[in-house]
């Protein structure tokens, strides 16, 4: 069976780049003395997915991994011998024990809302946004492998508002179509025409859909 | 640290490189509050995190003070050049990674002292620290600041920063000095009888009570105790019982990468060897090995604490430990099943045995580590590295018999009576090495080929040394030699290596430097050097300009031969080898004699009066064949 696991990744850890955080929850797993399974090959090493690897520099309450294990567990069971394991900076949230069949976060992944903190609050802002939302295509240039490459983002935005300090965006997050809020923003505040405040993007929650409505990917 | 500076940090991290390794927060650093204890310990590591983390002593002593439930531990290190200029340019102190305290809120900093060229990161660190970086200029509110490890044996080039040096092993003596200083701290004693109640402690060093003088050529006149409780010799501390000392049953897990990154079974301290150029083998006498029931033990709770996947042994003689093929037996026995790969770094060539490098094989095959140190049996005799050629290739050959295929060799250029036949005879050697691999039937050796990786780092005489009165080879000489084994070493399969003289003249002269050295260091901080060790910050002509402003000739430190009735910096160090010893060894070097392993008879080193060193009395494998140790059950 396996383990849909959500933790946190604090805002004091948030440099720590994808690579190396797949090696902290490795080592962890390795100290939880949890059954787990291992790859084939010379160097094993843990079997563990990430629904999504988080950008170095951005925080993120509810992140989201698979962990198979050899053998049956509770959700419970699992969380009560990997929470010990874990750093305070790195905690585990909760833990849902589905049958190996079941589809991989990755492959239900399809939003993700992101919270950036804002230092202070440009005047202007809050008008702005229904203005830059209510564009029906959105130009944008995105950088990829290959180069800068114009795209419209628009259709990508679900949901922006401004909460008091806080901006808060749902962007597609898939294989088909991937905005990063670094995009959105650098664009809204362009339009704007205002300058960027110093600002934390924490990732807050991912969604899968169905039926054209969004759950918790750790739901579905 | 204060909000603002918080904020300010929080702000430059997201522009400096690798950034994570100034956050803190791995698993095992350990979070006190500061209301909860009497004393604070600021560990000092003066090089970057990746180079500090992998380092046993911090692990050792960051442990141990941590146990205490009156006192806190918690780490800085060197920033990088990038992170340190905005910090200075952001108003951030030099900041802990625990709780992110500034270097001066604690009441103690502590450095370790592992390599000369990583001093002028020490003053770097007290100025970013906001600590003054003289000792004569800290106020009464200042940490106290003491340093310790290897280098502390000659302190004398850091005699003007630091306030007090602990000499020898760190667990015997730590507690002591935390005693005295949280007692003094408490009881509102000013610094200066803080300091003579250091003093009082054996094996503590504090500057401030001893008087310097110098004769007309430069030399040491006199070096005298100023204060009553100052005592004229300093006796090196040292852990009796190696087995019932402390040792880190946790130690944090980094997450970005670092140089060292497993788990270290220290299995025994000292070495029994005699090389007369290593200065870890004298400071470290006595051997004292850990039992295995306690290393056992040990392996057990630090992999269920870190889950690293690799566990290495670490001693300077690894070889050399009574009960080794027994060890690995066992450890690879405990974690195959877990996945833990056990690998042996600084492996004496006399005594690998086969065996062990099957077992090694069975999880991991790392590579291959030996250091001949020099090319001709005739030089090897001289330095006393009890090594034959036959002995290297036998080595050699075993492992290429069990799939190895990266063999390193190390070497030293510049030694006491080298000629180039002793530089023509490392290319022989290495040569010999590749030789050996296609000896090995194909179908046994590694399909991969063989590759040889030599490398030349340039001899620098160090202090408790038989070659501490000896001179280095000048910078010109190095560089004809190093012309020299490039030619050599143009062999196939082949890669050589070698190391910059310029530092190694500098090494040369801080290690066995006077106190004036210590202005030479200030004035090439002062000229913008830190880092040093790193080649992209190396400023070799700025620190020719700091011996300048002192007045001072490196050429006096470094290329000059000692005469024996000198008054050396250290000699008022009681590192327990004598003089008379040294003095002895560095004779039968002249005469290309060696000497023996102590394990095979006392060589009497000055140690056997102290009552501490389990060779002297019984030696375990007294006439017993090198390689045939008595097996324990």
């Amino acid at each position: 069976m396996k383990l849909i696991v959500v933790f946190e990744k604090t805002s004091r850890l948030r440099h720590i780049g994808h690579l190396d955080l797949m090696r902290a929850m490795q080592r962890a797993l390795r100290r939880s003395g949890l059954p787990l399974k291992y790859s084939q090959g010379f160097n094993p090493h843990i079997l563990l997915t990430f629904a999504a690897p988080l950008s170095v520099g951005m925080p993120g309450k509810r992140e989201i991994m698979e962990v198979p294990i050899e053998g049956e567990m509770t959700g419970e069971a699992f969380l009560g011998k990997l929470r010990p394991a874990l750093p305070p900076e790195l905690p585990c949230i909760s833990a849902r024990a589905v049958d190996d069949r079941h589809p991989a976060p990755m492959a239900q992944l399809a939003a993700a809302m992101y919270e950036a903190k804002l230092d202070e609050v440009p005047e202007g802002l809050a008008e702005a946004i229904p203005a830059f939302l209510a564009q029906s295509e959105i130009p944008a240039i995105r950088k990829t492998k290959t180069g800068m490459k114009p795209c419209d983002i628009r259709p990508m935005i679900y949901d922006l508002s401004l909460n008091g300090d806080a901006l808060r965006m749902t962007l597609a997050l898939c294989e088909k179509a991937t905005c990063k809020p670094e995009l959105l923003l650098s664009t809204l505040f362009d339009f704007a025409k205002l300058e960027r405040p110093h600002m934390i993007v924490t990732r807050t929650q991912m969604f899968g859909e169905k039926d054209g409505v969004f759950y918790p990917l750790e739901e579905m | 640290m204060n909000d603002l500076e918080n904020r300010k940090l929080e702000e430059l991290l997201e522009t400096v490189q690798r950034p994570a390794r100034y956050t803190g927060g791995e698993m095992n650093a350990v979070r006190k509050d500061w209301n909860s204890v009497k004393c604070t310990f600021g560990f000092c590591f003066a090089d970057t995190y990746e180079i500090g983390m992998s380092h046993l002593g911090m692990k050792i002593l960051y442990y141990l003070i941590n146990e205490r439930p009156d006192a806190l531990c918690e780490r800085l290190f060197m920033p990088d050049a990038d992170m340190a200029d905005k910090m200075r340019e952001a108003g951030v102190p030099l900041f802990s990674l625990e709780s992110r305290a500034a270097l001066n809120e604690f009441d103690i900093i502590g450095f370790t002292l592992q390599y000369e060229m990583s001093y002028t990161n020490i003053l770097e660190m007290m100025d970013l620290g906001r600590v003054p970086i003289r000792r004569e200029e800290r106020a009464e509110a200042d940490p106290i600041v003491v340093a310790g490890g290897p280098c502390a044996f000659n302190p004398e080039p850091l005699a003007p920063f630091i306030d007090a040096f602990m000499i020898g092993d760190g667990e015997d003596v730590m507690h002591e000095l935390i005693d005295v200083i949280r007692d003094g701290r408490v009881a509102g004693l000013k610094r200066i009888d803080i300091l003579r109640n250091l003093a009082k402690l054996e094996g503590v060093y504090v500057p401030a009570f001893y008087d310097v003088s110098y004769n007309g050529d430069g030399t040491l006149k006199s070096f005298k105790p100023n204060d009553p409780a100052a005592p004229a010799k300093v006796k090196k501390r040292v852990v009796k019982d190696l087995s019932n000392a402390i040792y880190p049953e946790s130690i944090p897990v980094p997450y970005t990468e670092i140089v060292h990154d497993r788990m270290v079974l220290e299995i025994m301290r000292g070495c029994t060897r005699g090389c007369r150029f290593c200065q870890a083998g004298m400071l470290y006498r006595p051997v004292r090995e850990r039992s295995m029931e306690r290393l056992l033990e040990l392996a057990d709770k630090l992999q269920q604490s870190t889950g690293y996947e690799e566990m290495s042994l670490s001693s300077l003689s690894s070889g050399d430990y009574t009960c080794l093929p027994q060890l690995i037996q066992a450890l690879m026995d405990r974690y195959r099943d877990k996945r833990v790969s056990v690998s042996l770094p600084s492996m004496r060539i006399d005594n690998i045995v086969k065996q062990s490098l099957e077992e090694t094989q069975q999880v991991k095959k790392s590579g291959l580590t030996l250091a001949p140190e020099a090319g001709t049996q005739r030089l090897r005799d001289v330095i006393n590295k009890g090594v034959t050629e036959e002995d290297l290739i036998r080595s050699v050959t075993d492992a290429f018999e069990c799939g190895w295929s990266s063999v390193k060799l190390y070497f030293m250029m510049g030694l006491p009576t080298e000629t180039d036949e002793d530089l023509r005879g490392i290319g022989d050697l290495a040569k010999k090495v590749v030789d050996a691999f296609y000896r090995v039937p194909k179908e046994q050796r590694a399909k991969s080929g063989v590759r040889v990786t030599a490398s030349a780092s340039v001899f620098v005489p160090k202090p408790f040394t038989p070659f501490q009165w000896a001179a280095q080879d000048t910078i010109d000489t190095v560089h004809e030699k190093q012309a020299a084994l490039r030619q050599y070493l143009k062999l196939k399969n082949v890669h050589f290596n070698w190391h910059e003289s310029e530092l190694s003249m500098l090494e040369a002269c801080i290690s066995r430097g006077d106190r004036r050295i210590g202005e030479v260091i200030y004035a090439a901080w002062k000229r913008g050097c830190r880092l040093d060790s790193w080649n992209e910050h190396f400023k070799f002509d700025q620190w020719m300009g700091a011996f300048e402003d002192c007045g001072l000739d490196p050429a006096f430190y470094a290329h000059r031969e000692r005469p024996y009735d000198e008054l050396l910096p250290w000699e008022f160090i009681d590192a327990g080898v004598s003089m008379a010893y040294l003095k002895r060894e560095n004779e039968k070097a002249k005469q290309t004699q060696t000497t023996p392993d102590c394990r095979h008879g006392c060589n009497g080193c000055g140690l056997h009066t102290w009552g501490v060193c389990d060779w002297v009395k019984d030696p375990p494998l007294k006439g017993k064949a090198k390689t045939s140790a008595p097996l324990a059950e």
